[in-house]
């Protein structure tokens, strides 16, 4: 079993980072008897999914942890025609959890029907527990408008029967109107210290020999995903051990092949060059690396190689066709249109350099 | 970006007034004498070849010496044929060109300056003018001759001092030069995209570079003449080398306008060589071999010059009228003729009255009234019909009567003809005497297939040597099949076409039910056999049972013979394939129809015709018989302007569209659209994949050795931003496009074709290049398309793993993080075992861990696949192949610690494969789970929704699954989470077995409601 499966707190007295969190969570359950709808939104390698799991944990004991995965199809009769929705669910007597943004534009009647089905079947508290079921909805900030527009009708309407985790990277993405009904709790990325804890509380545990400053390194690498990093760490491990203080942190595939397209720019810029990267970015698409990570990686990557001058103007149009992907279907034709006006610029500025020096 | 579209689009439209109303204030005086000189310069070079004509190069000389006047007063006569030129070649300028003419004639009376400038862009108004005014006008004449001279600049090269002039007026004008340089290289670029292929547009290199053909040293600084119009007749050009002022296709046309035939290559027949440098090639040798004479291109020009001066046309006049006295012949009847035939389409005087086209069209639906039988007497009525009987369309008028008369393909009417004559004695008599002799001769099919596009003469074929041969056709096309009439005629034989023709290849006596009973012999006529479908399911089949059966011949017509439906009736005919007949053969004939209706043309017209038409005659002859409507004689003009959008109508593929779209010039903004609407999801994905690979003409310096450095990279720069303006504009589409697809919004489909066709394709406008080594130069096909379904399979695996993984209880990442976070150690922890530790014991480690995160074999191959990156190594490589077998077989003999908790892993009774779709669906209507197995005993079980209980009659694990098992069902959830402790091969193994197992578990139960877990072990 991999480490970060292994090591992952099962309650919320074991985290080690968001402890304060977890505190104020726990006292939310056992106090109130009840809990709000709650979005959790933070970077991805928080412990948003881990804080989750454990207040399920706490609020059903451990029932909470024995789910099982399902495919659900939806029947939805949509006016004039009959959709069919397929997804992917992970329920226990108690929670459903599901990502109706991988339903794509038509997670709206996914989200619609969710939730009145779980208010039909509404729980009958036997035992005084609890009269509630708990719908764990990931990656909201990948729904559509229509969808959220839908939801905080439900939200509301099915309160008693039902609560709402929702769970997202930025709530910038999720409606007004839907973050006013939640209790809105930030996961912050845990510092690198923290991870380091993390990481040496993990090395005592399998009993490696760590030397001073390894995973210190790790952290850094890691990006201050907690995820990241022990998954790094396990890899080390897998690759050799014992660990030399200067031993090499294999970086991720898809993020190796993205530095190499950055490479590939910054030495030459020409229409022969654009196709054969776009031959690349294709090779990352396929291989399933969402568009927006690509290309915010490939930002990362050019702006550590470009001048400051031109920083502010490329994180400039990042930005605008990060907007105009979203707005689109085709991603390959914007991160297309990114890399060939990243390269119009970078080559005038070149040539302007070139002419103020020679 | 928008405002820079706009202009774009301005300057297409705006060109052709704005030739008209563009201020001129430079008046290039010495232009003619300039040109004049020009003339003589190029007529130093004719003594590259000793073996032109000595006479005609004195006479030529003389002329230029002696008659300046004359000289220049040809000149300006030639300027207008310029004009001319440009005039045809683009025909909207055309419309344009005639509504001015008629307002200068009437107000030249006034003869206002401006109105002469606004004219004199015009070369049929300048010449109205010309003969009207009297010596009073001579600065005005001259001033008229700039904005020519302008014109003419305009198509020669940079170099021209004209040019440079009207390069000093203003900005507009230049433009304008580019323009209509542009333009001049359309000549040859227009004609190659007319016919459908990849030509190159401006013709630089053409069509895959052929030839490297140099432009001409003194393009457009030579006045082209105007001659009469067939003094060139009879006459066969062939042109080798780079002239000196023309393009090949400019002289071409300038040949063929006045009557003389243009070969490619050096025969007997061939008159002149036309060349201007002897450059030792294969056609001049040959001309030298047979005693060609050469010609050069000024030489060639007098002969043309001569034709008219004998004619004393008035352009010639009009310098003497400056300077001596009115031309006595203004408005004579030759002046007349020659106005004419300029203006095409307002001469109308046909000499025939022709009867409404109703009528016609009548006359030819009863012609060809459906399955007609046709009688058969072969006559050979000569096609001089009288003129009175013209009601008939020209195609059923002039159809073939007699083989000799059919168009090409005479070989194969010889072989049809053969078939046919020998079918009874090969097949009836064979068949009376026993069906040994049949099978022994293989190669004899009972029935013909003929194939090729419309309008070749199929059918005709088919029907002139049925006729010959004394047999009577009965035809049956598309158009029958599920009409009543051919029903009808087979009298009584009711229903379908089927039975009808049944009937007629299995008695071969029908002949005597029908009216002439001396006709014993029958030959069906399956025409357009390629358009079985639809209602006539089975229609190939049973006509292949038919021809089986036959006791008549049949011939089947088709268009496309490699057709999918066709596949099968190929193997039971004889093929024959029609080829287009040549323009020469097509000309004879359509020169045979054009005498006998009357119709003046000449030969060269009807090759042009016949080669614009793709070789379908019966186009030919309706489009000849259109114009013969309005013109009682037809020119090369008239058919190039007739058909010039002809080819518009034509099927156009999308890689013909984009083509097009980036190298065409001159392009109405309606017909960019249309190219981008032929397909509007296609193209604009080959516009993508493609815009790459094109290089704006915009940048200029094609050379790139000639530039220096900081030229060359600010050319560069340049390419990058339009690439980069291209790129955005293909996104924007893009989001046009959702907003369509999502939202319904249709109305924007032409702005979304704006967005992903027509301005990337405007912004990267010029020669497609290679940008790899070894690249063919053709639109590569959209790669979108194969690279998203791809995605989609790879996003289904990737579903598949994370499902799985999940299912493991072990973990609760997200898919994404799966891919970007865990793929990578996953892929570690899967395959560096196998590199470095020893087989079995690696296989072990590798075994259970995957069956500690329920990872099954297909997912082992998934997660190689999704991590796997072009140009980097294969995440398997390095794995001996014997410890990937091991690895196969360790994983497929299971261990007793696996836990499989996915549907998908199972395989539900009756159904072979497990489903692709996961499961919980599929479950419900079956009712019933899958019971267990342990070795072969039947332990399954099953637990009742409504009962709490659950009897779990199990060995190991039992605990465990019973946790699970209770908590899950407890709350009326469908369950559906399947245990199965046992490989998946064994499970295929056996899957009819099971299936019966499972039945019996099925009737043991019973009345279960629809949910119900199951497991299965082993």
């Amino acid at each position: 079993m991999l480490w970060v499966d292994k090591y992952r707190p099962k309650t919320l007295d074991k985290l080690i980072v968001h402890q304060d969190i977890a505190q104020n969570l726990k006292k939310l359950v056992t106090e109130q008897q009840d809990c709000p709808h709650l979005l959790f939104y933070g970077p991805s390698g928080a412990g948003k999914k881990t804080l989750i799991m454990a207040l399920l944990r706490q609020i059903f004991g451990a029932s909470a942890d024995k789910v099982k995965v399902e495919n659900k199809t939806w029947k939805v009769d949509a006016g004039t025609r009959n959709i069919d929705v397929e997804l992917t669910t992970l329920s226990s007597t108690h929670h459903v959890e599901m990502s109706p943004g991988d339903a794509g534009f038509q997670d709206r009647y996914v989200v619609q029907e969710i939730i009145k089905e779980m208010a039909k079947n509404r729980p009958i508290d036997t035992k005084g527990k609890r009269g509630f079921k708990v719908l764990v909805l990931n990656e909201v900030d990948r729904l559509s408008r229509e969808a959220q527009h839908s939801l905080r009708r439900t939200m509301e309407k099915y309160s008693a029967s039902c609560r709402l985790i929702l769970c997202c990277n930025s709530s910038s993405k999720v409606t007004e109107a839907v973050r006013s009904r939640c209790l809105n709790i930030r996961i912050n990325a845990p510092s690198e210290d923290e991870i380091v804890k993390v990481l040496e509380f993990i090395g005592k545990k399998e009993g490696l020999q760590l030397p001073a400053g390894f995973t210190p390194r790790i952290a850094q690498k890691s990006n201050r995903s907690l995820r990241r990093a022990i998954l790094l760490f396990e890899t080390c491990r897998v690759q050799q051990y014992p660990f030399t203080p200067n031993q090499a942190i294999p970086p991720m595939d898809w993020e190796q092949y993205v530095a190499e397209i950055a490479s590939d720019i910054l030495t030459e810029q020409s229409p022969k060059r654009l196709f054969q990267i776009r031959g690349k970015l294709y090779e990352l698409l396929t291989n399933c690396i969402p568009p927006e990570v690509i290309l915010k990686r490939l930002l990362s990557e050019l702006l550590k190689k470009s001048d400051a001058e031109l920083k502010l103007e490329v994180s400039h149009w990042a930005a605008y066709y990060e907007h105009r992907m979203r707005l689109g279907q085709k991603a390959i034709f914007h991160l297309e249109a990114f890399v060939a006006k990243f390269m119009s610029i970078y080559k005038s500025f070149l040539l302007s350099q070139f002419a103020a020096f020679g | 970006m928008q405002s820079d579209i706009r202009k774009w689009f301005m300057k297409q439209h705006d060109k052709s007034p704005g030739d008209a109303k563009a201020p001129k204030p430079v008046v290039p005086a010495s232009q003619p004498n300039k040109s004049g000189s020009a003339g003589q310069e190029a007529s130093g070079r004719r003594k590259t070849s000793k073996y032109f004509a000595s006479d005609e190069k004195e006479k030529g000389e003389k002329e230029t010496k002696e008659l300046p006047t004359k000289r220049k007063a040809s000149n300006v006569g030639n300027e207008q044929s310029v004009k001319k030129v440009h005039k045809i070649e683009d025909d909207d300028e055309d419309d344009d060109d005639l509504v001015l003419a008629a307002p200068t004639k009437t107000s030249i009376g006034a003869s206002p300056n401006k109105k002469l400038k606004g004219a004199s862009g015009r070369g049929i108004a300048r010449k109205s003018e010309e003969s009207d005014e009297s010596d009073e006008d001579d600065d005005k004449t001259r001033k008229s001759l700039k904005p020519v001279g302008r014109g003419r600049g305009g198509r020669s090269g940079p170099k021209t001092p004209v040019h440079e002039k009207s390069k000093d007026v203003d900005e507009i004008d230049d433009e304008e030069d580019d323009k209509s340089r542009k333009s001049a290289g359309r000549g040859r670029g227009g004609r190659g995209a007319s016919a459908g292929r990849g030509r190159g547009g401006g013709g630089r290199g053409g069509f895959m570079n052929f030839g490297e053909r140099k432009d001409p040293p003194h393009k457009g600084e030579k006045e082209i003449p105007e001659g009469k119009r067939d003094c060139l007749a009879g006459l066969t050009f062939v042109i080798s080398g780079t002239l000196d002022s023309l393009e090949r296709e400019e002289a071409e046309d300038l040949i063929k306008r006045h009557g003389g035939r243009v070969t490619g290559s050096v025969s007997k027949k061939t008159s002149y060589l036309l060349c201007d440098e002897d450059i030792e090639g294969k056609k001049s040798e040959k001309a030298k071999e047979l005693g060609t004479t050469f010609l050069t291109e000024d030489a060639l020009f007098d002969m043309i010059r001569k034709s008219n001066k004998s004619l004393t046309s008035p352009k010639e006049e009009k310098k003497a009228l400056n300077k001596v006295a009115p031309s006595p012949a203004k408005g004579s009847p030759i002046k007349s003729e020659t106005t004419s035939t300029e203006k095409g389409s307002e001469n109308v005087a046909p000499p025939v009255k022709r009867s409404p086209l109703k009528s016609e069209a009548k006359t030819v639906q009863a012609g060809n009234f459906a399955a007609k039988v046709t009688s058969g007497t072969p006559f050979c009525k000569k096609s001089k019909q009288p003129a009175d009987k013209s009601w008939l369309q020209w195609t059923e008028k002039y159809r073939p009567k007699v083989p000799t008369d059919l168009v090409g393909n005479q070989s194969l009417v010889k072989q049809l003809h053969d078939w046919l004559k020998q079918w009874d004695d090969q097949f009836l008599n064979t068949t009376s005497k026993g069906k040994g002799k049949k099978q022994n001769d293989s190669g004899a099919k009972k029935a013909v297939l003929l194939s090729g596009t419309p309008g070749i003469g199929k059918t005709t074929s088919a029907k002139i040597v049925s006729q010959m041969l004394g047999f009577q056709a009965v035809e049956v096309n598309a158009s029958d099949s599920r009409g009543k009439a051919d029903a009808k005629i087979q009298k009584g034989i009711g229903g379908s076409t089927a039975n009808s023709i049944k009937e007629l290849v299995s008695n071969n006596s029908l002949g005597l039910t029908l009216d002439r009973p001396h006709q014993t012999k029958t030959v069906l006529i399956m025409d357009e056999v390629d358009g079985m479908s639809g209602g006539d399911r089975g229609g190939v089949a049973d006509l292949i049972a038919s021809i089986k059966i036959s006791k008549i011949p049949i011939v089947c017509i088709c268009n496309d013979r490699y057709s999918q439906k066709l596949k099968s009736l190929v193997n039971y005919c004889l093929l024959l394939s029609f080829r287009k007949p040549t323009k020469q053969q097509m000309a004879k004939r359509l020169m045979h129809v054009a005498k006998a209706e009357g119709v003046k043309v000449n030969e060269i017209a009807l090759e042009e015709l016949a080669s614009r038409v793709n070789g379908d005659m019966r186009m030919a002859l309706n489009q000849l018989q259109y114009m013969s409507l309005s013109n009682s004689e037809i020119g090369y003009d008239n058919i190039r302007q007739r058909l010039q959008n002809s080819s518009k109508d034509e099927d156009i593929s999308p890689f013909t569209a984009v083509d097009k779209l980036f190298t065409a010039d001159k392009l109405r903004m309606d017909e960019r659209i249309d190219l981008s609407m032929s397909d509007p999801d296609l193209v604009p994905l080959l516009i993508q994949e493609n815009y790459i690979n094109f290089r704006p003409r915009s940048l200029g310096g094609y050379n790139r050795s000639k530039m220096d450095n900081a030229k060359q990279s600010e050319e560069e720069i340049r390419h990058l931003n339009l690439l980069s303006r291209a790129a955005d504009s293909i996104a924007d589409g893009d989001i046009v496009n959702v907003q369509i697809r999502r939202y319904q919004r249709w109305q924007l489909s032409q702005t979304s074709v704006l967005a992903s066709c027509i301005i990337p394709s405007m912004l990267l406008h010029g020669q497609r290049q290679t940008l790899e080594q070894g690249e063919r130069n053709f639109n590569r096909f959209g790669g979108w398309l194969g690279k998203n379904s791809t995605l989609g399979k790879n996003y289904r695996l990737l579903e598949d793993l994370h499902v799985h993984l999940l299912a493991s209880c072990e973990s609760y990442m997200g898919r994404m993080a799966l891919r970007l976070d865990h793929l990578t150690l996953l892929k570690k922890q899967l395959t560096d075992p196998l590199r470095q530790l020893a087989k079995d014991e690696a296989v072990e480690k590798v075994v259970e861990f995957m069956d500690s995160y329920s990872i099954s074999q297909d997912d082992y191959d998934s997660i190689m696949e999704i991590s796997k990156f072009q140009g980097h190594p294969n995440p398997l490589e390095g794995v001996q192949p014997t410890v990937k077998t091991a690895l196969t077989k360790a994983y497929n003999k299971g261990s007793k610690s696996r836990v499989i908790r996915t549907a998908d892993l199972i395989t539900l009774p009756g159904i072979k494969k497990a489903p692709k779709k996961r499961i919980a669906a599929m479950l419900e209507p079956v009712d019933e789970g899958i019971a267990e197995e342990t070795d072969g005993t039947l332990l399954g079980n099953e637990d009742e929704n409504s009962s709490e209980t659950e009897d779990l009659e199990d060995s190991n694990d039992a605990e465990k699954l019973q946790s699970d098992l209770q908590s899950l069902n407890r709350k009326g959830i469908q369950v559906d989470m399947d245990l199965k402790v046992s490989g998946k091969a064994s499970a295929k193994k056996t899957p009819a077995s099971r299936g019966k197992k499972n039945a019996e578990a099925a009737d043991k139960k019973g009345g279960q409601s629809s949910g119900s877990s199951s497991k299965r072990k082993r």
